[in-house]
């Protein structure tokens, strides 16, 4: 297949960036998108040109390092997947993609399709754990957790922390990332004693980190790689104004 | 230079207990006085780092990701074991030891692996205090499952991703304590080189991967836990981003890399589909059990799966091992699959894939059963295949997975550098030749949760440590050293690009120090790989400037590494002519083909000082000690 | 104090919103009811509307519900204004998301539809409430007639039937959005009350334009 590409290009955090356009030859459609991406990078640095820089590691869709916008869509056009695991197959041999990094105040471009996404982690430092130290923890089965209760607890703290939830959103809003991590620990009976202040900083710190208002849209679960669901986000609210309620 | 492993005396099952009451401690007032770096956030990482932060100790944790949640524990799929012996079944500290020295081909040591075993099941009580949602019974209990041909059901597990469970915990912890400000998270930072001073490891130099800047951090001890080198194979189930440059520019400052070729190769992989793959992903071990694995009896034949009759399928497993069956140990399924391969009966384009089909198991529990049991294995395969593993069988291949070897360390976990301590998978300590399913995750756990916390301590407190600051000489020298390195990547733009050089050595490396290696093709690699490494500093092209985001120009660094380091993996495979876990040499076989050990000349630690590029390594040999366990030969007949 | 604090927070703010809106909603439903009665004729339109504005508690209700209204615009605004600050830079290519996504015209005009039914409430409330006085024979105001005049101008109707289809969109993404930023959408409820939203939109928006369809072509 024949693939033109049409990139952002940027050349740092504060510089302007642009479209270039790059065709790829010889694409078979077992390859994955990343590995479209290396070809096209390998061309251009037989050539001596820069080449695309985007993130990727583990490149099985779990460590949530990749992703940008792929032709308007997070990750690409297939749901419940990351753009590492999205294949060449989806495409037809001449097609036009357009890609474009993440787009947050929060995120700001670090170079061409990589963003800085450490108000993520900045979010989960505000409250999202259990505050244990090693050592003094109960035997494991000392608390007992329905099934249930730990199966939705699981759904939630599956989330990837890939930020296509932001990108998605119309208000590059955070809440899809952080309600999950709320949900996760306000299941379980483990993050009950820190369940007030964890919401209530943790959207605080959302806030500061210059994310938007959730838009109640859902675009963030449509193109979630994990299947995060707007339900996370009505806890959240939930969960928040009980906290804030409280005297 | 005699190597010490510092086992405490007494008793096996005493000893972890009567070290730690030895051991000196800092005292909490002085904590904060003292800096600890730590280089990894996986989870042997991350868990060190949270841990030393609770204890009060000023800690800099360092990743080469945008954010310590993104190391490659985030991917192990299976589960942790842990002897908690919940299922009444007969499980104990004992068994898990056991267990883990025999499955480790008998060449780790029995102090350590018994102390990963005693403390495994703090391990799991700690995961669940954090919140970690493991897989639970309908009582409300855990829930655990049986793997890697275990006899006992000791492995805990959080659906297909416990990785990620539990690296998210430990990697929480790590956040709770940088609101705390006793850890400061240095993300977007590549290690380049360790700084010793008066002997010890003092610091470390990093490049910003963002800014281009060289960065100095001083420190009273280091620890790396920094991963394996799978990905010195170029294909691997590995992180593309997994490399081996932190551990080996420790090992060039001095540290001793050990046992480098006992790789595990794991059996069940999605088979190289062309010349641009860029990593193998891995189908969980537990589609053996429902799975039959086969290919045709003729060579070459390319009817497809269902028009090839039954009596004309070699279940090869079934047929060598019938008691075991397709549930043979990673390393016997691994060969077979080659061996099979390699008489021209292997499938799919390639000829580089077996089968495993679930015709039958379907056929027995319907297809629901099925579903409920690997539903999510079959839709990954789907997504990477385009084929439906309900209709035809899976192909699979064997890849590079997991590698036993590392930084040499001691009971403490220091390597021969002092001040330098080595974590998880970076180390070589626990698993011996051969590393049992869902053994990692605990050993990566275990040292950065239960053992760094008390060696590191009293390596502080036992140590004069003088003053240091990064305005030293030997700050000055590494960061010169790794700035001339940078330039002469960037200065030589040649015509090759660094990916392309690593598909080759990569290539080379399976195809020499494989699965299967033997002495012609391991001189055979020796030959080949300096020539590669010259190659590579003639003609690799590495566009643009060192000052801003160039993942090509880290790439770059890490492949000259692999150029470095490969050889002397393959210097050990070649001085290793027993066959012992994932290190199989042809020469060294039962007459019907199986391992055969060499226990009277191979019965230690090769642990390997570095002398320079190009320059053959000194092996220094740490004897092996057997007082508990008697060894024996492994049998799956 | 932390509630009010609180309430400056996106979360806070987006429950502000939902909370006047559903007031609104409220409101809207009884207003509906009421004016239905003008199809019925105009004794039973002027009974009720005298009723109303004879009605003691009218002003203070009346004050409430313009301080319901100004915080529903305030927090509105707040809520777009931080939306548009967290995504400085637009993507060239962007494109709905499909699957699960509730996004709708309806949601992605709300800040739109809102500015223009403000519009409409001015006229609304200058034609109806501060229009033209006609007194009835037995001394009350005949709204009933205000109402048939109006309503008889063929532009009036088409302006009013076109900010009842706002109205119908704004609510058709408003009702079940204040239900998800109230934290009450949850498992099996989601859908029911998605598809109660949406009705009830409907039920709205037609019920007002009914009023001057009915009249221009019927009376």
């Amino acid at each position: 297949m024949r693939i033109h590409l049409r990139i952002w290009r940027q050349p740092g955090p504060d510089a302007k960036g642009h479209f270039e356009n790059y065709t790829v030859e010889r694409v078979s459609p077992n390859m994955s998108f990343l590995e479209m991406l290396d070809t096209l990078n390998e061309d251009l640095i037989r050539r001596g040109q820069d080449p695309v820089a985007f993130d990727s590691d583990c490149r099985e869709g779990i460590c949530g390092t990749c992703g940008f916008v792929v032709n308007g869509r997070p990750h690409g056009p297939d749901s419940q997947t990351t753009v590492c695991q999205l294949h060449m197959r989806r495409f037809r041999d001449g097609d036009t993609i357009t890609l474009e990094p993440w787009r947050a105040k929060a995120f700001p471009v670090l170079r061409d399709l990589v963003v800085d996404r450490s108000a993520f982690d900045r979010i989960i430092q505000a409250g999202g754990y259990t505050s244990v130290n090693v050592g003094g923890a109960p035997d494991a089965n000392a608390i007992p957790i329905p099934k249930e209760v730990a199966e939705q607890a699981f759904d939630s703290a599956q989330c990837i922390g890939c930020g296509a939830c932001v990108a998605a959103c119309k208000n590059a809003s955070a809440m899809l990332f952080t309600s999950a991590k709320v949900r996760h620990l306000a299941l379980l009976p483990q993050g009950q004693v820190e369940r007030t202040r964890r919401v209530l900083n943790m959207v605080a710190r959302m806030d500061a980190e210059g994310f938007g208002p959730c838009s109640n849209e859902g675009e963030c679960e449509a193109v979630c790689p994990k299947g995060i669901t707007l339900d996370n986000i009505a806890t959240l609210n939930r969960e928040w104004w009980k906290a804030a309620l409280k005297p | 230079m005699r190597l010490d492993a510092k086992i405490p005396s007494g008793p096996l099952a005493d000893k972890w207990d009567r070290h730690r009451f030895e051991s000196k401690l800092v005292n909490p007032a002085n904590r904060r006085r003292h800096t600890i770096i730590v280089v990894g956030t996986g989870l042997a990482g991350a868990s060190a780092a949270a841990s030393l932060g609770e204890l009060g100790y000023n800690v800099l944790s360092f990743c080469i990701q945008d954010s310590p949640r993104r190391a490659h524990s985030i991917a192990a799929q299976g589960g942790i074991n842990a002897a908690k012996n919940y299922q009444n079944d007969g499980d104990s500290i004992e068994r898990l030891f056991y267990d883990t020295i025999k499955g480790g081909d008998y060449r780790a040591r029995e102090a350590n692996v018994y102390r990963l075993a005693q403390v495994s099941v703090n391990i799991i009580d700690q995961c669940v205090a954090q919140g970690v949602p493991f897989a639970r019974e309908y009582g409300g209990q855990l829930d655990n499952r049986s793997f890697g041909g275990a006899q006992v059901s000791r492995t805990f597990y959080a659906r297909g991703q416990t990785g990620q469970q539990l690296l998210l915990g430990a990697y929480q912890s790590l956040m709770r304590q940088v609101e705390r400000k006793t850890v400061r998270i240095f993300p977007f930072r590549e290690m380049l080189d360790l700084v010793v001073i008066n002997g010890r490891a003092r610091g470390i130099v990093c490049r910003n991967l963002v800014t281009g800047d060289i960065e100095r951090y001083a420190a009273d001890a280091v620890c790396l836990a920094t991963g394996g080198y799978g990905t010195a194979y170029y294909l691997s189930t590995n992180a593309v981003g997994s490399n081996v440059t932190a551990a080996w520019r420790a090992h060039k400052r001095g540290a001793f890399f050990a046992n480098p070729c006992f790789t595990q190769i794991h059996p069940t992989c999605i088979p190289v589909t062309g010349e641009d793959q860029s990593k193998l992903t891995l189908m969980s071990e537990s589609l053996r059990n429902d799975g039959r694995v086969w290919v045709p009896k003729k060579p070459g034949d390319k009817r497809p799966p269902h028009e090839i009759p039954e009596d004309e399928r070699d279940y090869y497993l079934e047929r060598k091992y019938p008691s075991f069956g397709n549930l043979v140990p990673r390393d016997v399924a691994s060969r077979n699959a080659k061996f099979v391969c390699d008489e021209g009966r292997g499938v799919g384009e390639s000829g580089l894939a077996v089968y495993l089909d679930f015709r039958d198991a379907i056929e027995r529990l319907g297809r629901d059963v099925i579903k409920a049991r690997y539903g999510n294995l079959f839709d990954m395969y789907r997504k990477i295949t385009d084929e439906d593993p309900y209709e035809v069988p899976m192909r699979i291949y064997p890849a590079i997975h997991y590698t036993m070897g590392g930084l040499w360390v001691d009971y403490n976990l220091m390597s021969t550098i002092p001040g330098l301590h080595v974590l998880g998978e970076a180390n070589f300590s626990d698993h011996g030749a051969n590393r049992l399913g869902a053994s990692a995750l605990m050993q990566g756990l275990a040292d950065g949760y239960f053992i760094i916390p008390y060696t590191i301590a009293h390596y502080i407190a036992s140590t004069p440590l003088e003053k240091v600051t990064t305005d030293h000489e030997a700050f000055a020298e590494a960061e010169n050293n790794v700035r001339q390195r940078i330039d002469r990547l960037l200065s030589i733009k040649g015509s090759e690009t660094p990916r392309s050089l690593h598909r080759r050595l990569g290539k080379l490396l399976w195809d020499y120090v494989g699965m299967s290696r033997n002495e012609a093709g391991l001189k055979k690699a020796l030959e080949e790989i300096p020539k590669l490494r010259e190659e590579f500093w003639q003609n690799v092209s590495v566009p643009g400037d060192a000052n801003y985001v160039n993942k090509n120009l880290e790439y770059a660094g890490r492949v000259a590494d692999y150029l470095e380091f490969a050889e002397l993996l393959t210097i050990d495979a070649l001085h290793r002519t027993e066959s012992c876990g994932g290190h199989f040499r042809e020469e060294s076989q039962t007459p019907d083909g199986e391992a055969l050990r060499d226990d009277e000349r191979f019965s230690y630690v090769a642990a390997w000082e570095y002398n320079g590029v190009g320059q053959a390594p000194t092996l220094h040999e740490e004897p092996l000690v057997f007082e508990y366990v008697t060894p024996t030969q492994r049998s799956y007949k | 104090m932390k509630v009010l604090q609180s309430l400056g927070t996106t979360t806070g703010s987006k429950i502000l919103v939902a909370l006047t809106g559903l007031a609104m909603v409220g409101f809207l439903v009884g207003h509906l009811a009421g004016n239905l009665l003008a199809l019925f004729g105009p004794e039973a339109f002027n009974e009720y509307s005298h009723a109303l504005i004879s009605n003691p508690l009218l002003i203070p209700v009346e004050i409430g519900l313009l301080a319901i209204l100004v915080m529903h615009i305030l927090s509105a605004v707040s809520v777009f204004v931080r939306g548009q600050r967290a995504r400085p830079e637009r993507y060239a290519v962007k494109k709905w998301a499909g699957g699960p996504s509730r996004k709708t015209l309806s949601s992605t005009t709300m800040i739109g539809t809102g500015i223009l039914i403000l519009v409409f409430l001015v006229t609304h409330l200058n034609t109806f409430k501060y229009g033209p006085y006609y007194e009835h024979p037995e001394g009350y105001r005949d709204l009933y007639r205000l109402l048939v005049e109006v309503f008889k101008e063929p532009g009036y109707v088409i302006f009013y039937v076109v900010c009842m289809v706002l109205v119908g969109m704004h609510l058709r993404h408003g009702i079940s959005s204040a239900f998800q930023s109230l934290g009450l959408m949850a498992g099996s409820w989601t859908g029911r009350i998605l598809r109660l939203g949406a009705a009830l939109a409907l039920v709205v928006g037609i019920g007002f334009a009914l009023i001057p369809v009915v009249i221009y072509f019927f009376l």
